[in-house]
């Protein structure tokens, strides 16, 4: 391993924010989400590898890595700002594995992550249609098998993150052990299966519910970006767009619809910010976890399709990017778990948490 | 005293016998009667409570929105009807504090804060709701004063109140938002009357009649001609959704609880049904406490203010739903029926559920505020 440079920068929610939003504006957003974007199945080129590691660096340069770990409240509040802020621009990278790997990295680890020079993917999925809540198989050590599939930048980064019974296994992508195959999938992204034939693996305890949880929250945010992204666009159009005499955004019917899922986008991510602060050892996160990317899920779906709508057939064409936020909503909706499975998890938790304590305000 | 020992405070006043002996006797009123000053407004009022971010000169205690959001809240938690409240304090006392005449303060601010009086709002006419420039009451100048003829509708508590902010047109001219003027109406005098009109909830509306009411100069809140820019300023400025959100909790509680009682929460589709309604109800009471924070820190969001205002209200004709579903035919029962469930709470709450989305800016304003001053639309 190199020297590890660590870049000292501030942190508060509201600067990083400020200075991350620098990057992500109306000039380079259109460009990310492009990245990658190729006929079916071709994946990124070297070119789309050379640009996506350029914006990696200038996002660690400006600091967006350095609360990874999410020790204080703040830090995990600018880690969802950041989020909120790749999927309003539908910026694809390792952001969010990376970033629930550094909750259980060691220092070492966390000084390259923060520095922008280690990545990580997280393999929450054993197959699509599975829970990401359900527990991972008991393991501990010894060489790892087993099929994971979904896994998001799986071939780009520098270790896998498989969630196991009691903790996690770490897994260096780089070994014989360890196979990758491209998903030919709706959202034209980076998801892979992988195969582990006896990899070798080490293993760091933590509470998988934990990081589940951690990784909804950022998740909440970020489909509340997605969401606003889309808006954005639609908006963007119904100014632009003339039809019975004046611009469509004139029109009471479809300027509420925006409204209304504005208006939850805001709500999504007051509570996705709010749930952001509570510690890790907080015996409600992850049932406001759960909520927050339930409600988030919803969302982001709701607020591509109406996005699609509200462009008229044009949405539906490749010259308008509101068709790339329909597409990734498909994919990143489910990420970590369907709206089904978010509601029978907050669900069940939700009766647990009455049953311990039924006077609950 | 921090905002958490505030609350402890407020729950101390409103547990005691007195107040929860009262509460039980207004959950039992019958279909004509209802709530007017609750003993509790004065339990609280006492001790400073009622008003609490009042300057203590007016009766307050000289603390934050905060504090203000917390006596909303847990009045809706203990049952006390709050409506009275909002009016008073968080309506007619805002606008007397930030536009008053020391005079017009010094009068009514503390009756109020210590909740022996109460304040209403007489904006609405038969004519004109959500748009308030086409209000026709009209005001003279007669003398040094002012005479004012007009019909008010929708108002609640008149009936009992002392006092109503009252907008009147003073001067008719092209510009509709130009000439209506805020005065203090005195809700007992000759010339004024008021019909209470049966309806859905158990707070009725009340008709006010105006006919040809003689009103001093020291009647006039604000600049004579000023009264819109008032009111608009006032209500998207003061907007935090908390009453209502307070509201939407209680009722999910009240449904959980139910659910949990009865082994419906044991169903793991009722269960995340209920959890995804919780999630929703944390999610506005997050903005709405955000709201309160902007408050605090003198920095409000009129645009917020209405996302919030929507968002809350929006949640309870799925709360009702759920509800309706958790109790079954049980829910429908009146307090009256010795069988009714939760005091008869569910009903009570479907009869009032219209109002929420209705009431303080529909949300066909709030989306509207949205679109243009959130997004440039329309």
């Amino acid at each position: 391993m190199g020297v590890v440079v660590t870049t000292v920068v501030e942190t508060s929610p509201a600067t990083l924010r400020e200075r991350c939003a620098e990057l992500f504006d109306d000039e380079l957003s259109p460009v990310l989400r492009r990245i990658g974007q190729h006929r079916t199945g071709a994946g990124p080129d070297e070119e789309d590898r050379a640009l996506r590691a350029g914006v990696w660096a200038a996002l660690a340069e400006l600091g967006a890595l350095a609360p990874a770990a999410g020790r204080t409240a703040d830090d995990r509040v600018a880690l969802a700002d950041v989020a909120e802020l790749m999927g309003a621009a539908l910026y694809p990278s390792p952001y969010a594995g990376t970033v629930t790997a550094a909750a259980v990295a060691g220092p070492g680890v966390l000084a390259g992550i923060t520095a922008g020079e280690r990545t990580f993917a997280v393999a929450w999925h054993t197959e699509g249609t599975a829970d990401p809540a359900t527990p991972g198989p008991e393991w501990t050590h010894g060489p790892l098998s087993g099929e994971r599939r979904f896994v998001a930048f799986a071939s780009e980064v520098d270790e896998l993150v498989v969630p196991v019974a009691a903790g996690v296994a770490f897994v260096p992508v780089d070994q014989p052990g360890v196979r990758f195959r491209r998903h030919d999938e709706l959202g034209r992204g980076d998801l892979h299966a992988v195969t582990l034939g006896s990899a070798h693996a080490r293993f760091v305890p933590a509470d998988p519910a934990v990081l589940l949880a951690g990784a909804r929250v950022r998740h909440a945010a970020y489909l509340a970006g997605l969401a606003r992204g889309a808006l954005e666009l639609a908006v963007a159009r119904l100014k632009d767009r003339t039809a019975f005499g004046g611009p469509l955004a004139k029109q009471q019917v479809l300027a509420h619809r925006v409204a209304a899922l504005a208006s939850r986008a805001a709500a999504v991510l007051a509570f996705a910010r709010a749930t952001a602060r509570r510690p890790a050892d907080d015996p409600g996160l992850p049932l406001a976890a759960a909520q927050a990317l339930l409600l988030a899920a919803e969302l982001a779906r709701e607020s591509a399709a109406e996005s699609v709508h509200l462009h008229g057939a044009a949405g539906m064409t490749e010259r308008h990017d509101v068709s790339l936020y329909y597409r990734r909503a498909a994919v990143d909706v489910p990420a970590l778990g369907t709206p089904r499975q978010l509601r029978r998890h907050a669900g069940a938790l939700l009766a647990a948490a009455h049953r311990r304590n039924p006077s609950h305000r | 005293m921090t905002v958490a020992e505030f609350r402890r405070r407020v729950r101390e006043v409103l547990g005691n016998a007195d107040v929860r002996a009262e509460v039980a006797e207004i959950a039992a009123y019958g279909p004509d009667r209802e709530s007017g000053n609750p003993r509790a407004y004065r339990a609280l009022g006492e001790h400073g409570l009622l008003a609490p971010a009042w300057p203590a000169e007016y009766g307050g205690l000289g603390l934050g929105a905060a504090e203000a959001a917390v006596i909303t809240e847990e009045l809706v938690y203990a049952g006390v009807p709050d409506d009275a409240h909002v009016l008073s304090v968080d309506i007619v006392g805002a606008f007397l504090l930030a536009a008053g005449t020391e005079r017009q303060k010094a009068e009514h601010l503390p009756p109020l804060a210590r909740g022996e009086r109460i304040a209403t709002v007489l904006f609405t006419e038969p004519g004109c709701g959500s748009d308030l420039t086409a209000l026709t009451t009209r005001a003279r100048r007669e003398g040094e004063g002012w005479r004012l003829h007009g019909t008010k509708i929708y108002t609640q508590k008149s009936q009992f109140g002392d006092v109503a902010l009252c907008a009147a047109r003073t001067t008719a001219g092209p510009v509709a938002m130009h000439g209506i003027t805020l005065f203090l109406l005195p809700l007992r005098s000759a010339g004024v009357h008021v019909e209470p009109l049966p309806g859905l909830a158990n707070d009725r509306f009340s008709t006010v009649l105006i006919d040809g009411v003689l009103l001093g100069p020291e009647a006039v809140v604000g600049a004579v001609d000023d009264g819109w820019r008032l009111m608009t300023d006032m209500l998207q400025l003061e907007r935090t959704g908390i009453d209502f959100h307070a509201k939407a909790r209680r009722l999910l509680d009240t449904v959980v609880d139910r659910a949990a009682a009865t082994g419906q929460l044991d169903d793991a589709e009722l269960a995340g049904r209920l959890a995804e309604l919780d999630g929703a109800v944390r999610a506005g009471g997050t903005l709405a406490w955000e709201m309160v924070a902007n408050l605090d820190r003198g920095t409000p969001d009129p645009v917020a203010s209405a996302m919030t205002k929507w968002f809350v209200t929006e949640q309870f004709r799925p709360l009702l739903a759920a509800g309706a579903d958790v109790f079954g035919l049980d829910g429908a029962l009146s307090v009256h029926d010795e069988e009714a469930p939760a005091l008869g709470q569910l009903d009570a709450a479907y009869r009032v559920g219209p109002a929420h989305r209705l009431a303080s800016g529909t949300s066909e304003v709030m989306l509207s505020v949205v679109a243009t001053a959130g997004w440039g639309l329309l």
